[in-house]
């Protein structure tokens, strides 16, 4: 019989499939349909080191093949989370992937030396997809050199792996995940929502734009980065089925993130999991 | 709560662009307070997300939601056709909380109906409805509840009190004076916000069923977030902490 079982950054993993940041609230709210503990590894909301409010309404717009999310990033901040759900996870034995986010580069590393040392904390996951706003609103994830302070500034003060979530709305992923590699990352995830605009009711709304269509950019972006950096890469975005995770995994992927199919179908992730022990059985 | 599959039993226009939906579903829904919704699975061209519908009647594993045509997603939902098969996740979110009151006063504007329909029967005979519409048209909506002798009120006045809802019932305050009343409404944010202030010299209690688009309804994407008084955390999910409030708490 197949295994189910990989290995990240020294630690088992019952299955490489996890959610994407901000797609399964803090964890708990899942349970009333499944166990959280079916999970590879919990990823967090993005967390900041104060509860940040997030964006006003509307933060939702449909767009008849995709969802386009303007919440901003609304979080309860790391201290909260910490001090309200780690236990959570550790009664469960289910491995947490903190996605951590600031708008300064000293914020990034004040969070990550907020988390301090839990056995169940598996990695940091760094989401670049933010305004850096002493650099006149520059994404951080399109700034090479920021990009290396941030790893190097986090690396020296916490011993957790750290994974950095790329944006592909760059001119040469490859160059930012070297430079993500050289600076000391110890993994990729691959890719985010891509940033978007609609008229909703007659405004013009931007947002980060997710779903199904969002496969092709990241199996490119996750098969040109696993050629190109000798770190693992977590592959996520439009992923909706088990054919869909099996493609990632295929393209290169370590571990697979669903994110959005939860929406649609809020068992996604459960099935996913199931066809893939079915395909490692056959295999 | 669990993704149920149901078949479609009829969907059927009651007024121009007014639709009651029912079906069965295979398995038991479970108990539904009045308030709940479900997230509606809508197969069709462009129609990626899920839309939540209260749930307007349930019995045994017969379920009906009424709805308005208001965008491409409820189009197509108004096309479904009998003997479909679809998917609802629910029941969700916190409905109507009940007490022992001498008197509800239920309040519904326009197709807001169909988050109190439920409520009312369950209410029974400690129940007053005002119901406000903009012609006698809108009347119709009223179908399920005519034998709980609603109050009537249309902007044009060609049926009942001639205004809004708000104002109808603010004429009618001083009939429960000294009676242990609660209000519960399921309207406009707009209707809202002249039910606070209509209310604001009495200290009656009052729920509303508040509505906001989103995308998973259980909690998850923090899309349906709605501003309360609360100073620990303001911003609450309208699918989670809701969709019913106590309006005293809603920064409207």
């Amino acid at each position: 019989m197949g295994s189910m079982f990989i290995e990240l950054f020294g630690k088992r993993l019952r299955n490489p499939v996890m959610n994407a940041s901000g797609t399964l609230g803090y964890g708990k709210e899942i349970e009333r349909l499944w166990k959280i503990s079916l999970l590879g590894a919990f990823v967090t909301k993005g967390l900041s080191i104060e509860p940040y409010r997030g964006n006003p309404q509307p933060r939702i717009c449909e767009l008849g093949y995709g969802l386009l999310n303007r919440v901003g990033l609304q979080n309860i901040g790391i201290k909260r989370f910490l001090a309200e759900y780690i236990e959570f996870f550790e009664k469960r034995k289910t491995p947490i992937i903190i996605n951590i986010f600031g708008f300064t580069e000293e914020e990034y590393i004040e969070c990550a030396k907020a988390i301090g040392n839990h056995s169940i904390v598996l990695a940091i996951e760094i989401n670049l997809s933010c305004p850096n706003i002493k650099e006149g609103g520059i994404l951080f994830g399109k700034d090479p050199e920021a990009i290396r302070r941030i790893i190097k500034g986090t690396k020296s003060v916490t011993n957790i792996p750290l994974i950095c979530k790329l944006s592909q709305e760059v001119t040469d992923i490859i160059e930012i995940a070297r430079c993500a590699y050289e600076a000391g990352a110890d993994g990729l995830t691959l890719i985010n929502t891509i940033p978007g605009a609609t008229f909703d009711r007659g405004r013009f709304i931007r947002g980060g734009v997710s779903g199904p269509f969002l496969k092709s950019f990241a199996l490119k972006a996750i098969h040109d980065c696993a050629n190109s950096v000798p770190i693992p890469i977590i592959g996520v975005g439009g992923i909706m089925n088990v054919e869909d995770a099996m493609s990632f995994l295929l393209a290169g992927a370590k571990a697979i993130q669903v994110g959005t199919a939860t929406f649609l179908d809020p068992n996604a992730i459960p099935k996913i999991i199931k066809g893939l022990r079915k395909k490692m059985k056959r295999s | 709560m669990r993704d149920m599959e149901g078949k479609i039993l009829e969907n059927v226009e009651i007024i121009e662009d007014h639709f009651i939906l029912t079906a069965e579903v295979k398995g038991r829904i479970g108990d539904v307070t009045p308030g709940q919704f479900l997230m509606v699975r809508i197969d069709g061209i462009n129609v990626f997300l899920r839309r939540p519908f209260t749930i307007y009647d349930v019995d045994g594993r017969t379920f009906s939601i009424m709805y308005k045509v208001r965008g491409h997603g409820t189009r197509i939902l108004s096309q479904v056709k009998k003997g479909q098969k679809m998917y609802f996740l629910g029941p969700l979110g916190n409905g109507f909380s009940l007490k022992e009151r001498d008197l509800y006063v239920v309040v519904a504007g326009g197709i807001g109906i169909a988050g109190v329909n439920l409520l009312v029967k369950r209410i029974g005979k400690r129940v007053k409805l005002f119901y406000g519409t903009s012609s006698s048209n809108g009347v119709s909506l009223l179908r399920d509840l005519l034998s709980y002798d609603p109050i009537i009120s249309t902007m044009d006045g060609s049926s009942g009190y001639k205004g809004d809802v708000v104002s109808c019932l603010s004429d009618s305050f001083q009939n429960f004076t000294g009676m242990d009343i609660e209000i519960m409404a399921c309207g406009p944010n707009e209707m809202y916000r002249s039910l606070r202030k209509a209310l604001s010299k009495f200290s009656f209690p009052c729920q509303v069923l508040y509505e906001e688009k989103m995308a998973c309804g259980m909690g998850l994407c923090f899309g349906c977030v709605v501003e309360t008084k609360d100073n620990t955390d303001p911003l609450k999910r309208v699918c989670f902490d809701g969709p019913v409030f106590s309006l005293w708490d809603l920064c409207l």
